[in-house]
């Protein structure tokens, strides 16, 4: 055995050599342990290679822009999500939140504002300040309540997604509005998501692709290079070991919970000016989207496991095989179904890997 | 280095999320593989069935017929409906005829409804 690992670690070479001087039985289960493993990557790659040769033009400048910028938009969401499954919990009500946090954008950034008729066009930074607070409130309840009531972040999430849809609705019943979609937002707050930061080949890549990857790389330094990043995944991997060594574990919770309602505050930021409308529908079933996206990227509900990479990788995958099948034309009812049955396929995966390596 | 950590507790049971499952990892390969030959049956029964309902609601002028367009299609501009005591304006993407839809250069990108837009017709 400890031959073995001795060559494993000297290259892929002897890898290689090593695996050919297994017994067949032992080459045919680790054949198959690595497509079971992977099944969720190379059914995707497959999928994208047989919609690349069907409609060439998916692998068009414009249609890769349109895919980077729809991975942009959803990342923040998943970012967020991914804290959350880190500690073995999910959030459901993200995207209630997103849509929440959008309608409040789109309420400070209207020309002719119903809901407020008195109120211009308010400056960035406060209609920022706005969606990161109301965010963080909701990410605090969810916090609060799974770290001291020991809730199951479902049920906890589940009851928050419900406040937060009728608030929604009341909010958007202010004033003269009726609860109609808002539309018709301020250059300022539009130009700032939407105007390109750059063109290739004539296509322009809106700004919020920076603001992503800027997002990413502050979420990459909170989880591997702070205290709180540390904790979070001791909580994750085991609460009472963590507890005992002296981690703060409801600060940690809550924390968690915290930033993972600034990501959503900051999604629906972007996304009503991405939309260029929000309405009572905005920010309905992302968290399912942002949910797969993470346990593909190998974000594992056994706890305390996870990468920001993986989350990135996981978002962009699912962004290219749901655009691919836009491109198939394939009818979107059907797509919920697919992604559904991505989630319980990707859990399965997970729970196998865990399993083998015992 | 990004945290990935690798102590003992992984030689244990299954925790989190995942501390009650007790299965097998053969139980777990015929799942797998069943759900994605789930996935791969939809998709192929998707694009079987491709093709996207463009509907026009035409708003108690004359029934107007939808039409099935695959993506990034022009729609084909329809007979324009009829109503009695109004006058059609054209069709928009949404119900508050805010938005009108350009036959000439947008394209079809899921299902949806176009929205006649009717005015008053002025009394002569």
């Amino acid at each position: 055995m400890a031959d073995l690992k001795e060559k494993s670690r000297s290259g892929v070479g002897a890898r290689v050599k090593a695996f050919g001087a297994l017994p067949a039985k032992e080459q045919a289960n680790r054949v198959g342990n690595l497509l079971l493993n992977n099944a969720m990557y190379i059914i995707i790659v497959l999928a994208i290679i047989i919609i690349a040769i069907i409609k060439p033009q998916f692998l068009s400048v414009s249609s890769i822009i349109n895919i980077v910028s729809l991975t942009a938009a959803k990342l923040p969401i998943a970012l967020g999500i991914g804290g959350c499954i880190v500690l073995t919990g999910t959030d459901i009500s993200a995207g209630r939140t997103v849509g929440l946090t959008a309608c409040i954008a789109a309420s400070l950034s209207l020309t002719a504002n119903k809901l407020y008729p008195n109120l211009g066009v308010m400056p960035i930074p406060v209609v920022l300040l706005a969606v990161i607070l109301v965010g963080a409130c909701v990410g605090f309840v969810n916090g609060f309540s799974v770290a001291k009531f020991k809730l199951h972040p479902f049920i906890v999430t589940l009851s928050t997604q419900l406040i937060v849809y009728g608030t929604i609705l009341l909010y958007l019943k202010q004033g003269t509005n009726n609860g109609q979609t808002l539309s018709g937002f301020a250059e300022s707050y539009r130009g700032f998501v939407t105007d390109e930061l750059f063109r290739i080949q004539n296509v322009p890549v809106p700004r919020y692709v920076l603001y992503a990857i800027i997002l990413t790389v502050l979420m990459w330094i909170i989880w591997n290079k702070t205290t709180f990043g540390k904790n979070m995944f001791a909580v994750g991997s085991n609460e009472e070991a963590a507890n005992v060594s002296g981690v703060n574990v409801t600060r940690t919770i809550i924390t968690v919970f915290v930033l993972a309602g600034v990501m959503y505050g900051l999604t629906g930021f972007i996304d009503a000016a991405r939309i260029a409308s929000a309405n009572a529908n905005t920010g309905l079933n992302y968290e399912c989207d942002a949910i797969a996206a993470c346990v593909i990227g190998g974000v594992s509900f056994v706890g305390g496991i996870g990468k920001i990479s993986g989350i990135v990788v996981g978002v962009l995958l699912l962004q290219i095989i749901f655009v691919g099948l836009n491109f198939l034309s394939v009818d979107q009812n059907l797509l919920y179904i697919v992604k559904g049955l991505i989630i319980l396929v990707a859990c399965a995966i997970d729970m196998r890997k865990y399993l083998v390596r015992k | 280095m990004e945290q990935q950590p690798q102590n003992p507790e992984q030689t244990r049971p299954l925790r989190g999320l995942y501390r009650h499952v007790k299965i097998s990892v053969r139980t777990l390969n015929v799942v797998i593989i069943l759900g994605i030959a789930a996935i791969v049956l939809c998709v192929l029964f998707g694009v079987a069935h491709a093709g996207y309902t463009v509907t026009f609601d035409s708003r108690g002028g004359t029934d107007v017929p939808s039409q099935e367009h695959m993506y990034q299609e022009y729609v084909d501009a329809p007979t324009p409906p009829t109503r009695d005591g109004y006058v059609f304006t054209g069709w928009y993407v949404d119900e508050n005829c805010t938005t009108a839809w350009d036959f000439e250069t947008d394209v079809v990108q899921g299902s949806f409804t176009l929205y006649a837009g009717w005015t008053l017709q002025e009394a002569s």
